[in-house]
């Protein structure tokens, strides 16, 4: 049995039903409209299991779905070493999502991630502490941070809602956060860097790198008949 | 199945610390996460073990001794100088190797004679690693920051490049990226029209009015870590930093200075060498490197074992001269790894300046090493 994890509901989920409705592997709720099991009409041996978005993407990395579909953002935010634990299989053109730096737009002296590395060197030194982060997305901020640009004088301080408010109510300096449309920054004053897109995420079709996935017929068709939807 | 016994050897470890006049110190495993995210960075929160107290305090396990030893040393105000040594477990996650281990080590604070102290702490670390691993032959690998910053400074560019490079010091591609940028000036974009004309015109008093009226309007001011003032300041620095750039001869000399890597023995020679072909100031930083060497020979440091590397060193801003590797001969694995940290004990809250150097031993790998001979 083949198990396919999708989001319970919202825009991703009708989005995800869509796209296997044309893969000729339409989606029925087993029992009512609500319940969090499906199945696939023609395809005995899968099941469908709908979860939030954040849970799918851990399940996946655990292996515990085979297949799942979820945000690039949350998969690399939720699992280190993201491309030996699962694989991107496609990419679902929906739910279009950037991870970004984003300034006080009133920092005119800052425009580039070189900028922010100057200003977070002195930071301490300027204001005795170091230059602090509001983000939900650790792992892709450092990344980005120490990996890609060699700052490494920050400090993250963890927000899980209105990460976008931080600099104005002084919870932090700057955010790393994710956007689609830019008016919220907008309206907060924030201003993303030129060089401070981190990830440009939309919702994925991702397999769990299984072993027992080598040679099965029914991944080998589920894969293809998703790729041959979009 | 992790390694959780002592190792066999820790007993002569602990003769030579004493012998080499050390004072064994120990700190708890439970350390409070904040002195070690604030001082070596984030980069760390991944490596390490953290938990939460009731009360949401952010804890760790023990992932190294400098620090503990250090708040230890600030908090007991003995005074100094102070030579410590530790043995006791460290955790890290780690990919390859256990994630509880054990480390060993001295710190070395408070003695101004700073060649005296560098010579001191390699020679006590190589007698570490001497007394657990008899009849190997071992590497040194130092670097030394001091000269690249007096390498930097003497090609005159402007402080804020001196900053950058000083800061990208032992991230080679980082720094490779930095010395292409430097060979043409840069455009400064994303400038308002309105901004543009003032920091033309000179006009800081004006440019800094616009800035907290505008700081003001979005309500930003209240809570704005960075001033009006600040910010009127780095525009002008960013302005010079843009304008700036080194002609090939120089490019040429910072891109010859990195890719120097010779014997510790020769190195004074080749470092003067350098400086004059290049026709560089460097007599400061000369002086002050000859004289560790000198040290180093005195305090029976085997010269021809070391190999000094210009571009080796780390990217942390409290490691200010020395940094040292030693593995053994012919082998990768790094057994010791140290340097000078002067800037860490201000960091951590010490009211006085107190200079320091030390090195840690990889008790783990060392094992592993005796077991292979």
């Amino acid at each position: 049995m083949i198990t396919i994890a999708l989001p319970s509901k919202g825009r991703m989920k009708e989005d995800a039903s869509a796209i296997f409705e044309r893969a000729g592997m339409k989606i029925v709720a087993v029992g009512n409209d609500r319940s969090y099991r499906g199945r696939v009409e023609g395809w005995d041996d899968v099941e469908i299991a709908f979860l939030s978005a954040s849970e799918i993407s851990r399940e996946v990395g655990a292996g515990t779905v085979d297949f799942g579909v979820t945000g690039e953002d949350l998969v690399r935010e939720g699992l280190a070493d993201a491309d030996a634990r699962v694989e991107f299989a496609a990419r679902l053109g929906f739910g279009h999502a950037d991870v970004i730096v984003a300034v006080p737009d009133i920092w005119f002296d800052v425009e580039t991630m070189a900028d922010l590395g100057d200003v977070a060197a002195e930071f301490r030194a300027r204001h005795g502490r170091r230059l602090a982060i509001a983000t939900k997305y650790w792992r892709l901020t450092q990344q980005f941070f120490s990996g890609s640009h060699g700052i490494q004088l920050y400090r993250i301080v963890e927000s899980l809602g209105a990460t976008e408010g931080a600099p104005a109510a002084g919870q932090a300096d700057i955010i790393v956060d994710i956007t689609s449309t830019g008016s919220t920054l907008r309206a907060n004053h924030l201003k993303i860097l030129s060089d401070g897109v981190i990830l440009r995420s939309q919702a994925c079709f991702v397999r769990a790198r299984k072993p027992e996935h080598e040679g099965n017929p029914t991944v080998e068709r589920i894969v293809a008949a998703v790729r041959a939807a979009l | 199945m992790p390694m959780t016994d002592l190792p066999g050897f820790s007993g002569e470890l602990l003769d030579v610390f004493a012998a080499r006049r050390t004072e064994r110190v120990d700190t708890p495993i439970i350390q409070p996460a904040e002195p070690f995210l604030d001082i070596a960075g984030e980069d760390l929160r991944r490596r390490i073990f953290l938990t939460e107290s009731e009360r949401g305090e952010s804890l760790c396990l023990r992932p190294e001794f400098t620090i503990p030893v250090c708040r230890r040393h600030i908090e007991k105000a003995t005074g100094t100088p102070k030579r410590y040594a530790y043995l006791g477990t460290v955790f890290r996650q780690r990919r390859e190797g256990e994630n509880e281990f054990y480390q060993a080590g001295i710190e070395d604070l408070g003695d101004k004679d700073v060649a005296s102290a560098d010579a001191r702490v390699v020679a006590d670390a190589l007698a570490c690693l001497g007394k657990i691993l008899p009849g190997r032959a071992f590497a040194v690998t130092m670097g030394d920051q001091a000269v690249f910053e007096a390498v930097v400074a003497a090609l005159g560019l402007p402080v804020g490049w001196q900053r950058r490079l000083v800061r990208a010091f032992g991230q080679t591609e980082l720094l490779e990226k930095m010395i292409a940028r430097l060979a043409r000036p840069e455009a400064m974009a994303g400038l308002t029209p309105e901004v543009e004309t003032l920091l033309d015109k000179g006009d800081d008093a004006a440019l800094e009015t616009l800035i907290t009226a505008r700081m003001d309007e979005t309500g930003y001011l209240t809570n704005a870590s960075r001033s009006p003032a600040d910010i009127v300041r780095r525009l002008k620095e960013k302005r010079l930093l843009a304008a700036a750039s080194l002609d090939a001869g120089k490019l040429d000399t910072l891109k010859e200075f990195l890719s120097l890597n010779v014997s510790l023995r020769y190195a004074p020679g080749v470092l003067a060498d350098f400086a004059r072909a290049a026709s560089l100031p460097l007599n400061a930083a000369i002086t002050g490197f000859d004289a560790r060497v000198a040290a180093f020979a005195n305090a029976g440091a085997p010269l021809a074992d070391i190999t000094w590397r210009a571009a080796f060193g780390r990217p942390l801003d409290y490691y200010t001269g020395l940094v040292f590797e030693i593995t053994a001969r012919g082998d990768h694995a790094v057994l010791a790894g140290g340097g000078r940290y002067d800037r860490m004990l201000t960091l951590l809250g010490a009211q006085d300046h107190i200079p320091a150097v030390g090195f840690a031993l990889w008790l783990d790998r060392i094992e592993k090493a005796r077991a292979s001979s």
